[in-house]
């Protein structure tokens, strides 16, 4: 993932990280720093460029978190809250409302304010809209941003399995049809056709930036990237440099209202972003808080050698959140076929040691589903929320003598290789061995995931992280269990234990076609126990976001919406 | 002319090379521009969007032909005829077009030479000067306590790596004691001082290690001339001590530390990664690590190349450098 350490080092696993951030999730809740002022120029320290600033290719949770509090509007937003409850359901950003929906969730119609407007004082029109969507259709030139839309809209696909229509840039007469019939503007009311039902959309489209609207005159494809064109509050001054990063200052089109600073206060006058001191320097910066860094913020964790000069008046300046992220392990189900076996791991897995070697209690806090607590409908998994931290290698050494396997039984581990995994890994292994297992630890490097991806890969047990792209499971479970979509002959996607369950599935089933959240929620909390049993996972840990900023800053808060990063709604700066 | 040509093949051996390393190392760019939950189709539509659905071969052909003629970005007639301006055009000599960075590699080049090269020059002036004043000043106080200091000093920079003179310069001259400003590079045309005053700590950081090198070599070659027949007699014909030095000693020891000095500075200023990374210039060291990071072959084979040339090019001046300090070159 973008903002963790250990994945510095593997460029590709870096790469499918990138894509394994998103918007939601997140618990425990913070806010510092006194009570917000308006005004002044707040500093925002990035160590990573972003690979994107268009909003339909945008896909990090805490760039699409910054965007929507600075420069991108959606129909519906999540307001500043540090009460999940709160924080997780959609208000009105753009719309009107929040949506409403028909034919049992597959139609959905929003009515667009009026009056709102772009950077360049023109208006925002349903006709924008329906061009926002259209562009993560063109998948050639429109690249590393959420897809979800090419699944649900009723689009035909063609016999490769992808839309006929392929975006605003060239598409056949066919194609534009079909997406004109699936978009519809009516003056001022948009009206999304899906071919399934999707009961959470507006949490989706608050969490993510595809569905926003996008100015087609403003729009030059791939050389749009980094072009803001903004419906915020602020705008970009000048242009955006990937390794420098960019101004932003107000934009005098966004008119406010006592709702919509609900979403957005937009305290400061200016917003700088400084892109490439690494974190290291950040918080040398940061702990000495002179000059420009007083009124600083970042999105980089404190390094764990860090964690021991964040004390006394520094430590009053800092935050340690649940992160929306949860790491887990999968046991390989074309290996580990015994499930009394598979439960034996899952016994005498010591997730205190792995968290201890990771950096300790600053760093995570234990998991017991792979879903992250402040996903809406979360439920600790039955079969993990009673075993104890530091695993029980005596119960996993009784269930290995209830398999019938001769011990020690000898067991693959693969994972990212860092330092900080390394230590880990042998920590894991630790527990195992003492179980009665036998565990050769295999550290891979950049082509991790193109290793793990293949059905054929003979390791044991396979670490893996997600984030959910809304709050919800929905984007939890079925991405990373559902064998359908996964597994062909060259690949499993992202079912990397090669999981196969006709339970799991139809359960996944039942969810995908329910027509409330509720019964959605309901069956995906039974696919999460149905994984418990059938030990499709092992969750390990969430990771813990730790932040400092700067002694003149006000009003900071790491909210849900937020993804726990700082959250631009609601931060400001004392003069 | 010969080395030029030779300089040439160099160039596309090596880009041949880095085709090869790349696709062979089993890495797949696609998967992040992909994105997540993509599905066997999108995935090779992404490959073929970004120009790795071909044989590593033939695209190494379309680079060198690029070279030559120049080539536009995304190669998709559809969509050239239908929105033609969303095409970008790569004119010759294009080394490649970045869709990670969304701009033609020659222009991320040009962007961040300027940044590498400010930060060469000035580190080679200081450990030019540096290295070879106290190298002479070592030589000439042989066996003192200054000889043995100064040895002692520049052993002792020699032997802390890069990153760590670096991060304690930017630690306490920057952060701590703000006796610099923390380095950020600004445009000479823009503000001389400020150039100046920004790029002294990264390099300072480059002068140091290299100094030390510079300084016992320096050392030694005017030593060893110090022994030499003709200094003797230089010595016995009544020329004062500075002038056998100068006109005598240090030209001697000048060959090899030419030679030295012309690689080490071709060598930096196709991008001191380390020290750029650390002070966060965004000279070509940097965009090879980050291109590298996000696996943009066009950029790394572009880099590829632009710093062997700077590699090659520095032989040849290094070369025609010997035959103005050595006469015997000339006459050879």
């Amino acid at each position: 993932m973008a903002n963790r350490k250990r994945m510095v080092a593997a460029i590709a696993t870096t790469a499918v990280a990138a894509m394994t951030l998103a918007a939601c999730g997140g618990g425990g809740s913070s806010s510092g720093g006194g009570k917000a002022s308006s005004g002044g120029t707040l500093y925002y320290y990035v160590y990573k460029p972003y690979e994107h600033q268009d909003p339909q290719r945008t896909y990090l949770g805490v760039q699409i978190s910054n965007d929507t509090r600075m420069i991108y509007r959606q129909l519906v937003a999540f307001p500043i809250s540090t009460n999940p409850d709160v924080s997780n359901k959609p208000v009105a950003d753009l719309a009107t409302d929040t949506g409403t929906s028909s034919n049992g969730a597959k139609t959905w119609k929003f009515t667009l304010k009026s009056g709102q407007k772009w950077q360049d004082g023109s208006t925002i029109t349903c006709a924008d809209l329906k061009y926002g969507a259209s562009r993560t259709f063109a998948t050639d030139v429109i690249t590393g941003g959420p897809n979800y839309i090419l699944s649900y809209l009723d689009v035909p696909q063609d016999k490769s399995g992808l839309p006929i229509y392929t975006g605003p840039y060239k598409s056949s007469a066919a194609g534009q049809a079909a997406f004109d019939k699936a978009i519809t503007c009516d003056g001022n009311t948009i009206t999304y056709n899906f071919n399934k039902p999707w009961p959470d959309f507006p949490l989706a489209v608050a969490s993510l930036h595809m569905m926003d609207p996008y100015k087609k005159s403003q729009d030059q494809g791939n050389k749009s990237n980094y072009a803001m064109f903004s419906s915020g509050p602020y705008k970009l001054q000048g242009t955006w440099s990937k390794e420098k990063g960019g101004t932003f200052v107000r934009n005098k089109y966004y008119k406010s209202t006592s709702a919509l600073k609900k979403i957005r206060q937009a305290n400061p006058d200016k917003i700088v972003f400084q892109v490439g001191n690494t974190a290291e320097t950040i918080y040398d910066r940061l702990i000495a808080d002179s000059g420009n860094d007083k009124y600083a913020v970042t999105s980089n964790i404190v390094p764990p050698a860090y964690y021991s000069r964040i004390t006394g008046a520094v430590a009053k300046r800092s935050v340690n959140v649940k992160s929306p992220y949860v790491d887990y392990l999968v046991p390989n189900f074309n290996v580990l076929t015994n499930q009394k076996v598979r439960q034996a791991l899952a016994e005498s897995t010591d997730v205190k040691s792995w968290i201890d070697a990771g950096g300790g209690d600053k760093a995570y806090a234990p998991a017991k589903s792979i879903v992250n607590p402040a996903v809406n409908g979360y439920k600790a998994n039955p079969t993990f929320a009673d075993i104890p931290e530091s695993g029980d290698p005596a119960a996993a050494k009784k269930l290995l003598q209830e398999a019938g396997v001769q011990t020690p039984y000898p067991i693959t581990f693969q994972y990212p290789s860092s330092d900080t995994m390394d230590k880990q890994a042998a920590a894991l292994k630790a527990g195992w061995d003492k179980a009665g297992f036998k565990t050769t630890l295999d550290g891979l490097g950049d082509t991790y995931y193109d290793v793990i991806q293949k059905p054929s890969d003979p390791a044991s047990v396979i670490w893996g992280g997600w984030g959910a792209d809304w709050p919800s499971a929905i984007t939890v479970t079925p991405p990373l269990f559902d064998s359908r979509p996964n597994i062909t002959k060259a690949s499993n996607g992202q079912d990397y234990g090669n999981y196969k369950s006709d339970a799991f599935n139809k359960l996944v089933d039942q969810a995908q076609n329910a027509s409330d959240l509720s019964a959605q929620t309901t069956a995906l909390q039974e696919a999460d126990a149905q994984l418990g049993t059938d030990v499709g996972y092992i969750p390990l840990e969430i990771q813990k976001f730790y932040f400092l900023y700067g002694s003149k800053v006000t009003g900071f808060t790491n909210t849900p919406a937020s993804s726990m990063y700082p959250d631009l709604g609601s931060i400001g700066v004392s003069k | 002319m010969r080395r030029i040509f030779a300089g040439v093949i160099m160039l596309i051996l090596m880009s041949l090379v880095t085709y090869v390393l790349f696709f062979s190392g089993g890495l797949h760019p696609e998967r992040a521009a992909c994105g997540k939950n993509c599905s066997p189709a999108q995935w090779e539509q992404t490959k073929k969007a970004l120009g790795y659905d071909k044989p590593a071969v033939v695209q190494w052909g379309e680079f060198l032909k690029g070279t030559v003629a120049g080539r536009t970005y995304p190669e998709d007639k559809a969509l050239a005829k239908a929105n033609p301006s969303l095409v970008s055009t790569c004119p010759a000599p294009c080394l490649g077009y970045s869709v990670v960075n969304t701009t033609n590699v020659s222009t991320e080049v040009k962007t961040a030479f300027p940044v590498s090269f400010s930060l060469a020059i000035l580190a080679f002036i200081m450990w030019i000067v540096g290295g070879v004043f106290f190298g002479v000043i070592a030589a000439l106080r042989r066996g003192t306590v200054v000889d043995r200091g100064i040895v002692g000093v520049s052993l002792i920079f020699y032997a802390f790596p890069t990153f760590w003179i670096g991060l304690f310069f930017l630690k306490f001259f920057a952060i701590q004691w703000q006796i610099f400003p923390v380095p950020s590079y600004v445009n000479l045309t823009d503000s001389p001082l400020a150039w100046l005053g920004n790029l002294v700590l990264p390099s300072l950081t480059l002068a140091l290690i290299y100094m030390a090198g510079y300084v016992r070599m320096t050392r030694a070659f005017v030593l060893e001339s110090f022994g030499e027949d003709y200094l003797r007699t230089a010595r016995a014909k009544g020329l004062p001590n500075r002038r056998v030095l100068v006109k005598h000693s240090l030209r001697a020891s000048l060959t090899p530390i030419v030679t030295m000095a012309g690689l080490d500075f071709g060598a930096l200023v196709g991008g001191a990664i380390i020290t750029e990374s650390v002070f966060n210039y965004d000279g070509l060291g940097a965009l090879a690590v980050d291109s590298v990071r996000t696996l943009d072959l066009p950029t790394i084979v572009g880099l590829v190349v632009v710093l062997a040339a700077f590699i090659i090019l520095a032989n040849i001046v290094v070369d025609i450098l010997y035959a103005v300090i050595d006469p015997r070159v000339r006459l050879g």
